[in-house]
């Protein structure tokens, strides 16, 4: 037989390109019209849901569409007045807020005060979100008054002398016109309707977003026409499209590993942002032996982070040793410090009645059980598995050994929320370690501490938080409870992360860094300085 | 209808309901929670009653047994349910990547299935030559590359440093002039993660063609066939190629009926909006509703290939038609 040649039959080629013309045909029925060549082309990771605060409350893109009364952000010292012109604290519990006249929303309806009065009331008594603590717990808005179509009156349950500068720029405004009657915002999924610079005009989920300029944005017209934005999850086709010039930016760090590579390349530019983020070693604080807070006291002092940051992070980003919350937000105590200290960890251990008492190189209690912890981790996070097993190495020096375990991210979430765990490795964002309410807040949810678990030095602070009537005595309480809580961390701060993102700078260089929310925010399309009206003081109005 | 016929569609009635029963249970038994997604990290803020509310919202409140009549009521009267990512009915999600996984598998299937055979039929007919080991080291090479590897070097070869075809998506991402220019730039889509595909899968067609066409070559009709003196063509295509494409049908339609799963990892790599990346959305969400249309979307597909392969198998192979036609 092996003299005779096959081929292929010609009817099968013929049925293939048959089958690819036909496809291509009915793919070219579904034909959209063109936008603009122009357009600034964005790939983000992740589908964010159609732009509302129920389906991608942590998105940024949030911002493109939606404004809030201060602005950008609770993560900057003074946030500027935006959707409001001015918030003047009554007393300790009450705030008047004066609305922007002139604003409208994308459809042309005007923004009026019942629009604020309708948003915060929706977060705090609808369906629950992100945003419904912020109301209804930390801080307590018992009520919002409409005073009149621009001025609004917040009346808290206990005093809120931070509302201006935490709750109100961090509360996205809906319009009441939209939202009035839905009862199930997780399926409502109409176009967004804000007053934000951009308007969405397109959305195909899990596809791509279009966003049109809002030529009649209170702040401005932004830079930017158009923006489309494909959802492209995948990093490295990403970054390979951005390098192709098929994309001009895409929201996926760039590894270290790459970034040499990226800077040689024409057109491109990197830009380093401050994630705002920590990643932190979690112990449980709800079950022996990490109940006993000292030896969370010598887990911290035990870890050498700059070791982290060097070998797992090459370099990018800082040792965790400023303890949580991040030292970059304002409202974390500059004074903090979580120095690495074996012999000082060998000495809290000694002390506490953790000795070797076998020889086996592993500390025993006092009631003779060896310190033999589970560290559990998402295998899918990039340098976890390299950052456990040093953690593994640095905790063996002192006497506690560990045992890794790699878990799914449910698997993971489910071992957290039934508390079966002994340490494990997390990252979390600037809403959890930035903001000062969430802190609070984090300490009554069981993120941090639990509300029904027995604490008194915390209970004690959190009553003189509660009662503190301005923003100086609430600071130098909740400098109080970092301390204490930095003593007795239930998170150790390891790393605080540096974000590197590329860009194709001959397409846009207008991008700006907002802090806690990277460079891919409206404050890269819209001039920050013209956020700021003529007779607007910088700082919130205070009395 | 005849018995026999009653009897198949028994069991293909009592297959599905296993199927259904399996996808309800499937997705609960995996660990994670949807209010994660829903809320965000901030989910164990909630309360008992504020999660229960949002429970009750999203169509997962009561106990399993509660839920799994509600689910099998639902789905007797084609309510198949709101995704909990997307918010929009589920059949309106599905029905919007099908066509497009359609689209990409579908072609890569067939020209994978060709390929596979007429290679495997080659090397068959050339066995121990240097063409058969040649194809047989190259094809079991590809099968043992992970598919995103080789779409990460086709990407790098034909997209960055080439530019002869885009990196990602499906459709032009500025939209196009017209439909015809639209068509084009879906084609020039297709063409890398097709090559993934076909690249990918082309090694166990074609061992099986292989082995299939050597055991037919080795069987006394065919050396009946030569020593009678007919054509060596003739001997391959009418006597070996019909009997040695028995075992590859049935090999076809299974593999036809899983095509509406997707392929998750290309579609991923090539950003490509499919069921498959679908799927894995839905799973990384916990998406209760949504995972289950899509496995019984791909459970309804294998049983109707099945259904079709057992319908069409006597026109390939006449043993099985006489049987069947003794049986009736």
């Amino acid at each position: 037989m092996s003299g005779v040649r096959t081929r292929v039959p010609p009817r099968l080629g013929a049925l293939v390109l048959g089958l690819c013309a036909c496809g291509a045909v009915w793919a070219g029925c579904l034909t959209d019209t063109a936008v603009d060549p122009d357009a600034l082309r964005v790939a983000i990771p992740l589908d964010a849901g159609p732009l509302n605060p129920y389906s991608g409350s942590s998105s940024p893109l949030l911002g493109l569409v939606y404004d809030k009364l201060f602005e950008p952000s609770p993560y900057v010292p003074d946030p500027f007045p935006a959707l409001a012109t001015e918030a003047l604290q009554l007393d300790s519990l009450e705030w008047r807020v004066r609305l922007r006249p002139g604003v409208t929303w994308h459809d042309g309806e005007p923004f009026t005060a019942e629009d604020v009065v309708f948003t915060y009331e929706y977060y705090r008594d609808g369906p629950p979100n992100r945003y419904t603590h912020h109301v209804s717990e930390v801080p307590q808005i018992d009520r919002i008054v409409e005073e009149d179509s621009l001025t609004v009156r917040f009346v808290c349950g206990y005093p809120c002398p931070t509302l201006a500068r935490i709750t109100l720029a961090d509360l996205p405004i809906i319009a009441e016109h939209q939202w009035r009657g839905v009862d199930q915002p997780r399926s409502f999924v109409e176009l967004p309707v804000g007053t934000g610079p951009y308007r969405l005009v397109d959305y195909r989920p899990d596809r791509s977003y279009r966003l049109e300029a809002n030529a009649a944005y209170f702040l401005g017209t932004p830079a930017v026409r158009t923006l489309v934005l494909p959802v492209l999850p995948n990093a490295s086709t990403a970054l390979l499209a951005l390098r192709t010039a098929e994309i001009d930016a895409a929201v996926h760090e760039v590894p270290p590993e790459l970034q040499d590579q990226f800077a040689r390349t024409a057109g491109i530019r990197l830009i380093p942002t401050s994630s705002l983020s920590i990643i932190e070693l979690r112990p449980n604080y709800h079950a022996s032996p990490l109940v006993d807070p000292s030896l969370r006291h010598a887990l911290s002092l035990a870890v050498d982070r700059q070791s982290l940051v060097d070998r797992v992070f090459l370099g990018r980003g800082r040792p965790g040793l400023r303890g949580y919350p991040h030292p970059d937000s304002p409202w974390t105590d500059s004074t903090l410090r979580t120095p690495y200290d074996r012999d000082s960890a060998g000495v809290v251990l000694e002390a506490s009645g953790y000795r070797d008492r076998d020889g086996d190189r592993v500390r025993e209690s006092a009631a003779g059980t060896p310190l033999r912890l589970r560290l559990s981790f998402n295998g899918a996070e990039p340098g976890f598995l390299r950052l456990a097993e040093m953690l593994r190495a640095q905790l063996a020096e002192i006497g506690i050994a560990i045992t890794l375990e790699t878990l799914e991210a449910g698997a993971l979430s489910d071992r957290v929320s039934a508390r079966d765990y002994d340490l494990f490795l997390s990252e979390i964002g600037a809403h959890g370690v930035a903001d000062p309410d969430q802190f609070i807040m984090s300490h009554r949810s069981g993120y941090l501490w639990r509300r029904d678990l027995p604490y008194p030095e915390w209970d004690a602070l959190f009553e003189a938080w509660k009662a503190a009537q301005t923003v100086e005595t609430r600071l130098e309480v909740s400098y109080r409870m970092q301390r204490l809580f930095n003593r007795q961390p239930t998170s150790i701060a390891l790393v605080y992360p540096e974000h590197v993102w590329a860009v194709r700078e001959d397409r846009y260089d207008g991008w700006r860094e907002s802090l806690g929310y990277g460079i891919f925010q409206k404050w890269s399309f819209v001039e920050v300085s013209s956020a700021e009206p003529a007779d607007a003081p910088g700082r919130t109005p205070r009395r | 209808m005849r018995p026999r016929r009653w009897g198949a569609l028994g069991q293909y009635a009592l297959v599905l309901w296993v199927a259904v029963t399996l996808n309800f249970a499937l997705p609960r038994l995996a660990p994670g929670d949807p209010l994660e997604y829903v809320i965000g990290p901030e989910f164990q803020t909630l309360t008992v009653e504020q999660r229960a509310e949002v429970l009750d919202e999203l169509g997962l409140s009561g106990s399993l047994p509660q839920q799994y009549v509600r689910y099998m009521g639902n789905l007797f009267r084609g309510d198949f349910g709101v995704s909990i990512r997307f918010g929009r009915p589920v059949p309106e999600v599905l029905a919007d990547r099908l066509p497009w996984t359609l689209l990409l598998l579908g072609p890569a299937f067939f020209l994978a299935f060709g390929i596979a055979t007429a290679l495997g039929v080659f090397a068959a007919v050339r066995r121990g030559g240097r063409a058969d080991a040649g194809l047989l080291t190259g094809t079991l090479l590809l099968d043992a590359l992970p598919a995103f590897w080789i779409a990460m070097v086709l990407l790098a070869v034909f997209s960055v440093r080439l530019g002869w075809f885009p990196s990602f998506g499906a459709e032009p991402l500025l939209g196009a002039s017209s439909a015809l220019a639209y068509g084009w730039e879906v084609g020039r889509r297709l063409v890398l993660p097709t090559a993934t595909l076909v690249l990918a899968s082309l090694g166990h067609t074609f061992l099986l063609a292989r082995a299939s066409m050597i055991s037919s070559l080795g069987e006394d009709y065919i050396a009946q066939a030569e020593a009678a003196g007919l054509p060596p063509r003739r001997i391959i295509y009418r006597h070996a190629l019909r009997n040695a494409v028995l075992p590859l049908y049935t090999h076809f339609a299974l593999t036809l009926g899983g095509l509406v799963g997707g392929a998750v990892l290309v579609e991923t790599v090539f950003g490509y909006p499919g069921v498959g990346r679908l799927i894995f959305e839905a799973l990384s969400a916990r998406d209760y509703p949504l995972l289950q249309a899509s496995f019984l979307l791909v459970t309804l597909g294998v049983i109707l290939a099945n259904a079709l392969a057992d319908a069409t198998y006597p026109l390939l192979d006449p043993r099985v038609r006489r049987r069947r036609q003794r049986g009736s």
